[in-house]
């Protein structure tokens, strides 16, 4: 006969297996949210079925900030247009990828692979903390961006960001229209 | 009784010589492998005459910091950013307790040269952006956080692939990342010591007439060449 101390051990085991399951899953995807991003620009269809994901909102603002500082795109608005489509051609024919248009996986994956760290990587800096810099080495550009607890976040400085998106402010990577960041940076 | 004891001495004797031979051959192994290992780590000295690859930033900022010694020959200047210019960049609130300094290497060539118009990127003939003719310069970046013993998290993905390999003139080995874009994409170099973290980054780019950038080769030299 099992005691009800017994169910009550098993069922506490059971939640803190739970609980560790859960924050380990939160960790990952936090991690993941540069990589496991929707299609942006000349491909699929946005997270909520319309233009939104793919054509315009955070996503396509962090793909502007990394060819901002590549190609030297500009400005940032968070809409996809003409500009960003072909430089973000040039940036898949440079690095070797299919030239499409289409902001997929492997695209995301490659700008990712650019980006570093400004702080000690055990260190958790304020504020933006990830930054691509690229170019010459007197002339070169940069590209600001957050790696925050919930999501990473797209930093834009003045002169790249153009309405609706403000300089010196945090964007979600968002499925969605844009958004500032919700968690601490 | 006495044939007893003669026989128990033969067979101690025995064991001895056994053990004895058994702890020499263990203490030639150890001296043969630690051998092996500190020839191995030995780093192979530069050669003689090669030009100091630390003059490039002798009058900056990071003139002191730990540095490659050796650069590949395509590398004609550097320019480098200390954590107080990095932090002046984002805001007058950032501290630069704990931020990186930075090295850009530019490489010499027109494959490695930026070809990025002035004109809007919608302009670009597609022709040229199709073949890789429009690019920004390749460089190499070089990243130090003194006193930190960790790497950057480690990237994941498809056509991501992540190794340790060994510094070619020997003393260590680093964690090399590529991304895998049909023989081109970018290269992260990262290894640690008892002074620090390290990261070299470049892309392998695509141009009309081949590549631009440097070999994984240079950059694992480049990391096994650190000094200061």
């Amino acid at each position: 006969m099992v005691s009800t101390r017994t169910w009550l051990q098993v069922a506490g085991g059971v939640v803190l297996g739970a609980l560790v399951t859960a924050a380990f899953l939160q960790g990952r995807a936090a991690e993941d949210t540069w990589t496991a991003n929707d299609p942006v620009g000349e491909c699929g269809t946005g997270a909520l079925g319309g233009e939104i994901g793919h054509q315009r909102g955070g996503e396509v603002l962090a793909v502007q900030n990394v060819l901002s500082a590549t190609h030297g795109l500009s400005p940032a608005n968070s809409i996809w247009d003409a500009d960003a489509d072909n430089a973000s051609r040039a940036f898949q024919a440079w690095t070797g990828l299919p030239v499409d248009g289409c902001v997929n996986t492997n695209t995301w994956v490659t700008m990712r692979a650019l980006v570093i760290p400004v702080c000690a990587p055990e260190y958790q800096c304020q504020g933006p903390d990830q930054l691509l810099h690229w170019g010459p080495a007197q002339d070169a550009h940069d590209a600001w961006f957050l790696d925050a607890n919930c999501d990473w976040a797209t930093w834009v400085l003045p002169g790249v960001a153009e309405s609706p998106v403000a300089s010196r402010t945090p964007y979600e990577f968002a499925r969605e229209e844009l958004t500032k960041l919700r968690c601490e940076g | 009784m006495a044939m007893i004891t003669d026989y128990r001495r033969a067979t101690r004797r025995n064991e001895l010589i056994l053990g004895g031979a058994v702890g020499l051959v263990v203490v030639l192994a150890v001296v043969a492998v630690t051998l092996l290992i500190t020839l191995r780590h030995d780093a192979e000295p530069p050669p003689e005459g090669a030009p100091d690859a630390r003059e490039l930033t002798a009058e900056s900022c990071a003139a002191d910091q730990r540095q490659p010694a050796w650069v590949p020959d395509g590398v004609t200047r550097a320019d480098a950013a200390c954590p107080e210019d990095i932090a002046r960049r984002l805001s007058d609130s950032m501290s630069p307790d704990r931020l990186g300094t930075w090295i850009v290497y530019d490489l010499h060539g027109a494959a490695n040269e930026d070809t990025i118009p002035r004109a809007a990127p919608g302009s670009w003939p597609q022709a040229e952006v199709e073949s890789g003719a429009i690019h920004p310069a390749t460089t190499i970046t070089y990243v130090t956080y003194p006193g930190s013993e960790e790497l950057t998290d480690e990237l994941d993905g498809d056509t991501v692939s992540v190794e340790r390999l060994d510094f070619p003139q020997g003393g260590g080995d680093a964690r090399v990342t590529r991304v895998e874009n049909n023989g081109f994409g970018p290269v992260r170099v990262e290894w640690t010591d008892d002074a620090g973290s390290y990261l070299l980054l470049t892309v392998l780019g695509r141009t009309p007439d081949g590549r631009s950038g440097v070999e994984v080769d240079d950059l694992l030299r480049m990391a096994g060449s650190l000094t200061g």
